[in-house]
């Protein structure tokens, strides 16, 4: 929203002695923050008002032409290449000196006498947007040079002076002001300003409206909840023209486009007063009986349609509230007028609205309907039922000032039900110094909440504050409230820093954070993988084509852009989605994501703690991918990986072959269970080779996903070591030829229960070939011998190692390799 | 024999020195020393043919000559070791700028988690507890207990994914609505942190991102003022970007805090006097903060008039963003080890 500094003082009479640089500060730093200062006439430096007093053909260039320029204290030739020069014509004049944005595009560029096309130029004929008034003059055309034929201002007159652009203008951040109404117009952001510099502020006075009579209008409020204040007027004798100079500069300082007398009248008090104001061409209502108009504030009908001023239409809903006539909607309420009431060259007689509707109904009605007006703006904050009547009296006084034929000619209607949320508020000297941390003096509180407009008595060190009606309607209801005018005034910057006093109680560990994070460090900086991060959305394609059943998925009710509307069950498939990413630039891809997952089906967290219904669980997931170009039997590598991770985080972890699959694209052959504790937390595969194409990933991928959430409870701290033995291990080896089926994880168990001198078995080669026949493996084991009471015999490892080799001979057929 | 003995020493010692490597060395000891023929192992065996007085001092002699001898022999050993690594600054020379074939692979945590477990350290150092909460959050906890009831127009503000067919649900917006959480399920006095990953319904481009992570904080006890909290956050604020930084804040509406500020901090690259990090201004937007609202307190069970606290939020992309210098936030979900290997 734009602040006009010259807007400003209108109100605020001392408001020179306040550097722009200071107001802007001064605002950001206790009100609003203020995103641009913009000094008007900044472009205009050496730009005047010139006449073109002839204009010819260049010699040597068709588009151009050589004009003679009267600006005032000489007369000068010009070069111009504008589309719509021509004799008699008043022009933006860039004598030299001038800074100008060529075509209104890069940098200001200085002018300089120059010779085109071989003929002297001492200046430009400007293009609005070439000295920054582009967004005043809409250009027609690309090559038009701005036509100031209309401007009453003698030749030489300084363009910023001709113009009125002398103004200061403040960009302020409004989206961040929905609980200040007030600050919705310039009188609003005076009194703030007035407030913090200590300057005085006028009072917005405005006339009573003259008794009228002479037409008969009827207002009826039909729906009083959506509307708390319905206030209108009717005037004849209204001349539809251009508004005056002063009021266009206004408006467009502020960013409004001048219309004519009647819409500047209403802009020109929205912008003001932060009143959305509203007008109707009378001729265009339905006429009563008595050749009257009628106007009611009633709900639309289901399915009504109506076309607003800029020409859409809209079918409205039972919800909304409409003014009407007695055929028809006149105007969506407070959220835009309608083509069919609006004010022309031709309106003589208007109705003047000015309304508090509810805040509530207006953003429901302007989501619904996609229209954001600045009257919906305002209107959702909640506005001040007093500003009402200010607002219809000063368009009112605006009318009869410019059009001096025009006469009320109704009374004043005021329908609705309101009141004013004054307090007061009780608050204690104690309260505001202990909440801020600061003795903040009594004389000074009372200083900063008179100037905002708060009505203050004091007794016996506690504070009875009246609030404003401006600040009344939901921002000022609580005590801290009235703490934050406070603070804002007083300074934040003058506040002492204290650290906060508390017990040294130690917090509650965070168990499954200070997993996930052991997790993360020893994958990232052990295990050489990279951590990642993806969506926690999903493409439907992509689970369809991976066998996922979508009724198993939460979905989102507005996806962005709807291709990724299920909310991610695992992990797995933004990892692979990422592998393909990377595998055409790297030959080793190694990937790992922790993050939550979603189960439909699965209770989680209270939806209100205390109450039955849950929320779906949300579990913390690992997952983890491996490829290596060259690499055929990833699963290996990355079950080292995860082996080597179970080990530092205190975790027995088998893999275990299973008969079912978590995942459809799964390996069948390469895919296990990973159990610990007899509990089943993940599992471990490849990734079937037919779905590589689908992933776009040209190598075996190897992938992992593990619950953090149930491998939580069966992490333990290392509790206990093996004291070192006093006498020397014995290895023997054994190779042994089994069936191809036979899992190691069984052999291994087996050799080690043969006897408890066995302390360790550990496997060093595999081979499968044609030595040693088809559908057969050979194994071949360190087998360690080990007492803790003496010195093995060579006897006695021997006959335990024979007991270990029949029993494999028998138990497993295995055949032993010389 | 006793000539024969001391004729052995200077034997020796003349065989040793005309030795230049460790094989001749050990021929030379061989000869000697060696089990079968060597010179002293011979004398040593006719030691047997002495008895008595004879037999003892001989023995003795024997083994003087001994010790001399061995002593002899290590010595050279060591001056033959010393003289082998005398060239060995060009025999055994290697490039030492020519690195490990293959390299040594070496993996990234994400830049988000390292920042984010930077700061839990750092409020944990404080006492604060780390909290987790719902990703997919019911409406309640993420608006309605935070102050901003149905149809408040704050929520208009953040742009909200819902969840089809359970209209009470949403991704969560913000962490926090494990503010009440944490209130209702620890009690007070708390203080807390709580970093997690957020959700804005909005279209993602260089600057904006549906997916992003928040760190929130609060504290709740009695006693809590306006200066508690802003000391708390300067102490984030140095520990973030060093002693210096200094802090400022702005009045900002959060409707789950009152008085609610925007902090800014001096940025850590210009110190202050503007440059293209912190666009000129000298200063970093980096949090949101403010005195817990009392709605806010009551939702989480805890009595307004007893207890009062602070709560802050700050966005750890922009955290990484700045820190960094990266110019596009969606390189954070991007998955590309480009990126990721650099931090």
């Amino acid at each position: 929203m734009y602040i006009s500094k010259q807007w400003l003082k209108q109100f605020i009479p001392e408001l020179e002695t306040i550097t722009d640089e200071d107001i802007a500060r001064s605002l950001t730093m206790k009100t609003v923050e203020v995103e641009g200062v913009e000094k008007q006439g900044e472009f205009l430096h050496n730009v005047v008002v010139g006449q073109v007093l002839s204009c010819e053909k260049h010699p040597d260039a068709d588009k151009l032409k050589l004009c003679r320029v009267d600006i005032g204290t000489e007369t000068v030739q010009i070069v111009c290449g504008g589309s719509n020069v021509r004799e008699g014509m008043k022009v933006a004049l860039g004598k030299i000196g001038a800074k100008v944005r060529w075509h209104g595009e890069g940098e200001l560029v200085e002018l300089v006498k120059a010779k085109i096309r071989g003929v002297e130029s001492y200046g430009m004929i400007c293009a609005a947007d070439e000295i920054g008034l582009g967004d005043i003059f809409l250009k027609q055309d690309e090559a038009e040079i701005l036509d100031l034929s209309y401007i009453e201002a003698p030749v030489g007159t300084p363009l910023a002076d001709a113009l009125g652009q002398n103004d200061v203008i403040f960009d302020i951040d409004n989206k961040s002001l929905s609980n200040r109404p007030d600050l919705f117009g310039q009188y609003g952001i005076a009194r703030e300003v007035a407030a913090i510099h200590k300057l005085d502020l006028k009072p917005y006075e405005v006339p009573t409206i003259p008794k009228g009579k002479g037409l008969d209008l009827s207002v009826s409020l039909e729906a009083p909840e959506a509307c708390l204040r319905y206030m209108a007027v009717a005037i004849d004798g209204v001349e539809v023209k251009d508004s005056p100079v002063w009021m266009q500069e206004r408006l467009r300082a502020v960013g409004i486009r001048p219309i004519n007398t009647i819409v500047d009248i209403t802009n020109y008090v929205m912008m003001e007063l932060g009143q959305p104001m509203h007008a109707f061409d009378v001729a265009q209502l339905a006429r009563n009986k008595k050749q009257g108009a009628s106007v009611l504030v009633r709900r639309a009908v289901e399915g009504e349609t109506f076309v607003t001023l800029d020409e859409k239409e809209h079918v409205l809903s039972s919800e909304m509230l409409v003014i009407a006539d007695q055929e028809k909607p006149i105007a969506i309420a407070g959220v835009m007028g309608g083509k069919n009431s609006e004010i022309s060259d031709t309106t003589k007689t208007i109705i003047f609205e000015s309304a508090t509707f509810d805040a509530k109904s207006i953003r429901q009605t302007s989501t619904a309907l996609g229209i954001r007006t600045d009257s919906s703006t305002r209107f959702e904050k909640s506005q001040d039922p007093i500003k009402a009547e200010v607002g219809l009296k000063r368009a009112v006084e605006l009318t009869l000032e410019l059009c001096p034929n025009a006469t009320v000619v109704s009374s004043v209607f005021d329908e609705g039900v309101w009141q004013v949320a004054h307090g007061p508020l009780q608050v204690s000297l104690k309260f505001i110094q202990e909440k801020i941390g600061v003795e903040i003096p009594r004389a000074e509180i009372l200083d900063i909440l008179t100037r905002l407009g708060f009505d203050v008595k004091e007794k016996q060190d506690v504070f009875t504050i009246t609030i404003p009606s401006w600040r009344a309607t939901k921002d000022i209801s609580i005590p801290e409230d009235v703490v934050e005018e406070i603070i804002r005034m007083y300074g934040y910057e003058q506040v002492p820093s204290t650290m906060p006093v508390a017990s040294l109680t130690p917090p509650p560990k965070n168990a499954l954070r200070a997993l996930e994070h052991r997790v993360r460090e020893l994958l990232a900086y052990e295990g050489s993988f990279t951590e990642v991060y993806s969506y926690s959305f999903n493409a439907p394609e992509l689970l369809n084509g991976v066998g996922e059943n979508l009724d198993d998925y939460l979905e989102l009710e507005n996806p962005i852009a709807k291709d990724r509307p299920f909310i991610r069950r695992r992990l797995v498939y933004g990892l692979l989605e990422h592998v393909e990413k990377n595998v055409h630039r790297f030959d080793t891809v190694k990937m790992f994501e922790v993050g939550k997952v979603f189960s439909k089906h699965e209770p989680g967290d209270a939806v209100i703690n205390g109450e039955p219904e849950r929320l779906p669980k949300q579990d913390t997931l690992l997952g983890a991918v491996y490829a290596k170009k060259g690499d055929d039997l990833p699963f290996a590598e990355l079950l080292s990986v995860f082996e080597q991770l179970c080990e530092r985080l205190g975790v027995s972890a088998q893999t275990q072959k299973s008969p079912v699959f978590e995942i459809a694209i799964a390996h069948p052959g390469r895919y296990a269970d990973i159990v610990v504790s007899g509990t089943v937390v993940g599992y471990i595969t490849e990734l079937h080779p037919a779905q590589q194409e689908r992933f776009g990933i040209p190598y075996r991928v190897a992938l992992l996903e593990i619950n953090l959430n149930d491998l939580l409870s069966l992490v333990q701290e290392k509790e206990q070591y093996e004291p070192l033995s006093l006498y020397p291990a014995v290895e023997r080896d054994i190779a042994i030829v089994v069936e191809r089926s036979t899992e190691h994880a069984t052999l291994q168990q087996a050799i080690q229960e043969v006897n408890p001198l066995i302390v360790a078995v550990e496997l060093f080669d595999v081979y499968q070939g044609d030595t040693v026949g088809e559908g057969k493996k050979s194994m071949a084991y360190h087998v360690v011998y080990q007492s803790k009471e003496k010195t093995l015999e060579a006897g006695e490892v021997e006959k335990v190692h024979r007991e270990v080799i029949s029993m494999l001979e028998k138990k497993f057929g295995a055949e032993m390799r010389k | 024999m006793n000539v024969e003995i001391k004729n052995l020493k200077h034997k020796f010692q003349q065989a040793i020195d005309e030795v230049n490597d460790f094989i001749k060395l050990e021929e030379v000891y061989q000869l000697f020393f060696g089990r079968k023929s060597g010179e002293l192992t011979e004398i040593m065996k006719n030691l047997k043919e002495l008895s008595g007085e004879a037999r003892k001092e001989m023995g003795k002699l024997i083994n003087e000559v001994k010790t001399e001898l061995e002593d002899i022999y290590s010595k050279k050993k060591v001056a033959l070791q010393a003289e082998s690594w005398k060239n060995i600054a060009t025999t055994e020379a290697i490039d030492v700028t020519q690195p490990k074939i293959p390299a040594t692979e070496v993996g990234h945590m994400h830049p988000i988690t390292q920042i984010q477990q930077q700061i839990e350290q750092f409020f944990i150092s404080m006492g604060f507890m780390i909290v987790d909460g719902p990703e997919l959050e019911s409406d309640y906890y993420n608006f309605t207990a935070l102050n901003m009831p149905p149809d408040h127009p704050a929520r208009d503000m953040q742009d909200t994914f819902y969840i089809k067919g359970h209209g009470d649900w949403v991704m969560r917006t913000q962490t926090s609505p494990v503010q009440v959480r944490a209130m209702q399920d620890y009690g007070v006095p708390l203080r807390m942190l709580v970093p997690g990953r957020v959700f804005r319904n909005e279209a993602t481009d260089a600057r904006h991102e549906h997916t992003f992570y928040q760190v929130e904080g609060m504290v709740v006890d009695r006693n809590i003022t306006f200066g508690d909290m802003k000391g708390t956050l300067e102490a984030l604020a140095k520990h973030l970007y060093g002693e210096e930084t200094k802090m400022r804040l702005r009045p900002k509406l959060y409707p789950f805090v009152e008085p609610g500020v925007n902090g800014e901090v001096t940025c850590y690259l210009c110190k202050g006097d503007g440059c293209r990090v912190c666009k000129q201004t000298g200063w970093l937007e980096i949090f949101g903060a403010g005195m817990v609202h009392p709605e806010v307190l009551k939702a989480g069970g805890v009595d307004p008039e007893e207890f009062g606290g602070f709560a802050f939020g700050l966005g750890l992309n922009r955290l990484v963003m700045l820190k960094y210098g990266i110019e596009d936030i969606r390189h954070f979900m991007s998955g590309d080890m480009r990126f990721l290997g650099q931090f």
